[in-house]
C-alpha cells in the first residue's frame, strides 16, 4: 500500500504540472473513448508495458456518467461490473480517474470476492472538461477500461459545506429494508468531510485553503473485508461510496476511515436479516 | 510566470463589455421570440407565474426552453450575447421544438426569495427543485435554464449555470437533449 500510496503522488504531481501547462479557455470536445495526453502519462505509470481491454464487445466493465452534471463539485458517477465476484475469477482492484484534474487518481479500490458484485457508485469533483474512466483489473492480471467525457469545470475550487464542522468524519453506513440472506446486496457508506482540495481560496485571508481530505476507506462485514479504498480530493465532499455485500447471518458491518491528518473515524452497522 | 498586459486586459475587456451590453440590454435578444415574465411581488418574495407559459407551449405542442437571468449578472450578460451573436445559427433550432421564456431577475434575490408558480402552486426555488429531482436544488445559480415539456415535467437534468453550452455546437447538444 505504501507503493501504491507513493505511485499515486507521484501521478498526482504529473498531473497538477499538466493542469499548469494546460492552455486556458476553449471548450474541448471529445469523444467518450478518446485518450488523452493526460491519461498517456498515467497509463505508461501505472500500468506499464500491459494491454487494457477496450473493445466494446468484451468490455468486462461499463462507466456511467451524465455528459454535464448538475456541478461539477459532485459529478455522480457509477462502474458496472459485467463479472459477478467468484473465487475462481473476479475484480480485485478498480481505479477511478479524472484525467485533467490536478490529481487525477481518484480512487484505487482493493476488492474481495465478498462484496458478490464489483459495482460502484460515487461522486466526483471534475476541474473542466475531461475524461473520467475506470479501469478493472481482475484475479488473473487483465485490464479492462471503460470512460466517458464530461462537460463540467470548476469542481476543484467549490467550496464545501462548512457549516457544522463537529460532524467531521462521522461515518454513516446505510442498507435497504428487508434483507435477504445470501442475495447480493446494495449499501451505503458516507463520511461527513469537507474532502479540501487546496484549490479553494479563503476570500477572507485571500490564502488557499490546504488540502485535507479522507485518504482511506476500509470496509469489513464481521470481520471479513469487503474493500479497501485509497482515495483523494477527487472524490467530492461528504466522500459516498455505494457498494454490493453478501449478507449472511446478521452480524456487522464496518467501516474504517483516515484522512490526511491521521484521524481515524470508525462507523458501525448492525445487520439485520429478515 | 509574468502575464503580459494583453494578457491581463483581455478578460477586462470582456468583462467591460459584456457589462456594457448589459445594462444596455439584460435580456435575451429579440430574435428568439422570448416569453417575458416579470416577478410578482418585491425583493423579499418574488414569483415567477409560469402557468401562462405552460399553456402556451402546450397549445402549440412546443417544450419550454425557461431561462433565469439577472439583470446585474456578467455571466447572464455573456450567454446573452453568445445567443445574440449566433441567432443566425441557433433561432431555428429554438423555434423548431422551443417555447423560450425570459425570467428576469436580480442577483439579490437568491433561493430563499425565489418563488415560481406553477400548475396554480406557488413554490420555492428549493422545494420546486426537489419535486422535480433537479440536481441543482443545491445552490441557485445565475443565469440557469431548464428545459421541461408542457406539463413543467424536466426533459433532463441541466448543469449549474451556462458555461458548458456557449459554443453553437454545445448548444445544439443541449436543445437536441443530448445527455
Amino acid at each position: 500500500m505504501k507503493h501504491l500510496r507513493r505511485t499515486l503522488l507521484i501521478t498526482a504531481l504529473l498531473g497538477t504540472c499538466s493542469a499548469a501547462l494546460a492552455a486556458p479557455g476553449g471548450l474541448p470536445n471529445a469523444a467518450h473513448g478518446d485518450s488523452s495526453p493526460e491519461w498517456e502519462r498515467l497509463r505508461a505509470k501505472l500500468f506499464p508495458g500491459r494491454s487494457i481491454e477496450t473493445t466494446p464487445g468484451r468490455l468486462q466493465v461499463q462507466m456511467v456518467a451524465p455528459l454535464r452534471a448538475a456541478y461539477g463539485a459532485s459529478v455522480p458517477i457509477k462502474v458496472v461490473s459485467k463479472l459477478p465476484q467468484r473465487p475462481e475469477l473476479f475484480v480485485q482492484r478498480v481505479y477511478l480517474f479524472v484525467d485533467k484534474n490536478p490529481s487525477p487518481v481518484a480512487a484505487v479500490i482493493e476488492l474481495t470476492p465478498a462484496i458478490g458484485q464489483a459495482d460502484f457508485e460515487t461522486r466526483l469533483r471534475v476541474d473542466e472538461y475531461s475524461h473520467v474512466r475506470v479501469v478493472s483489473e481482475l484475479s488473473n492480471g487483465e485490464l479492462h477500461m471503460d470512460s466517458r467525457y464530461l462537460k463540467t469545470s470548476g469542481g476543484c475550487s467549490a467550496p464545501p459545506n462548512r457549516e457544522s464542522p463537529e460532524l467531521i468524519g462521522k461515518t454513516v453506513l446505510q442498507l435497504p429494508e428487508g434483507l435477504k440472506p445470501n442475495a447480493v446486496t446494495a449499501a451505503q457508506v458516507t463520511v461527513l468531510h469537507p474532502n479540501d482540495t487546496g484549490f479553494e481560496l479563503n476570500n477572507q485571508t485571500v490564502m488557499f485553503i490546504p488540502p485535507y481530505f479522507v485518504r482511506s476507506l476500509k470496509l469489513s462485514y464481521n470481520g471479513q473485508p469487503l474493500l479497501s479504498a485509497e482515495l483523494d480530493f477527487s472524490v467530492s465532499e461528504n466522500p459516498m461510496l455505494r457498494f454490493n455485500f453478501v449478507p449472511r447471518a446478521g452480524g456487522e458491518l464496518r467501516a474504517d476511515v483516515e484522512d490526511t491528518k491521521d484521524r481515524q473515524y470508525v462507523g458501525r452497522l448492525a445487520v439485520g436479516i429478515e | 510566470m509574468k502575464l503580459g498586459a494583453s494578457a491581463v486586459m483581455a478578460p477586462l475587456a470582456v468583462l467591460i463589455a459584456a457589462l456594457a451590453w448589459g445594462s444596455a440590454q439584460a435580456a435575451l435578444p429579440a430574435a428568439y421570440a422570448a416569453m417575458v415574465v416579470e416577478p410578482a411581488g418585491g425583493s423579499d418574495r418574488a414569483e415567477f407565474d409560469l402557468d401562462a407559459a405552460l399553456l402556451r407551449a402546450r397549445n402549440e405542442n412546443k417544450s419550454l426552453y425557461v431561462y433565469l437571468g439577472a439583470r446585474d449578472c456578467p455571466f447572464c450578460r455573456r450567454y446573452e450575447a453568445f445567443l445574440a451573436k449566433n441567432a443566425v445559427a441557433l433561432v431555428p433550432h429554438f423555434q423548431a421544438r422551443y417555447l423560450v421564456v425570459d425570467l428576469r431577475s436580480a442577483l439579490l434575490l437568491q433561493a430563499p426569495k425565489l418563488f415560481f408558480r406553477v400548475g396554480g402552486r406557488s413554490l420555492n426555488y428549493s422545494d420546486w427543485m426537489r419535486e422535480m429531482g433537479d440536481e441543482r436544488v443545491r445552490q441557485l445559480v445565475y443565469p440557469s435554464v431548464w428545459l421541461l415539456d408542457g406539463q413543467a415535467r424536466p426533459l433532463m437534468q441541466m448543469p449549474a449555470g451556462t458555461g458548458t453550452f456557449e459554443t453553437v455546437e454545445e448548444q445544439l447538444e443541449i436543445l437536441r437533449l443530448v445527455q
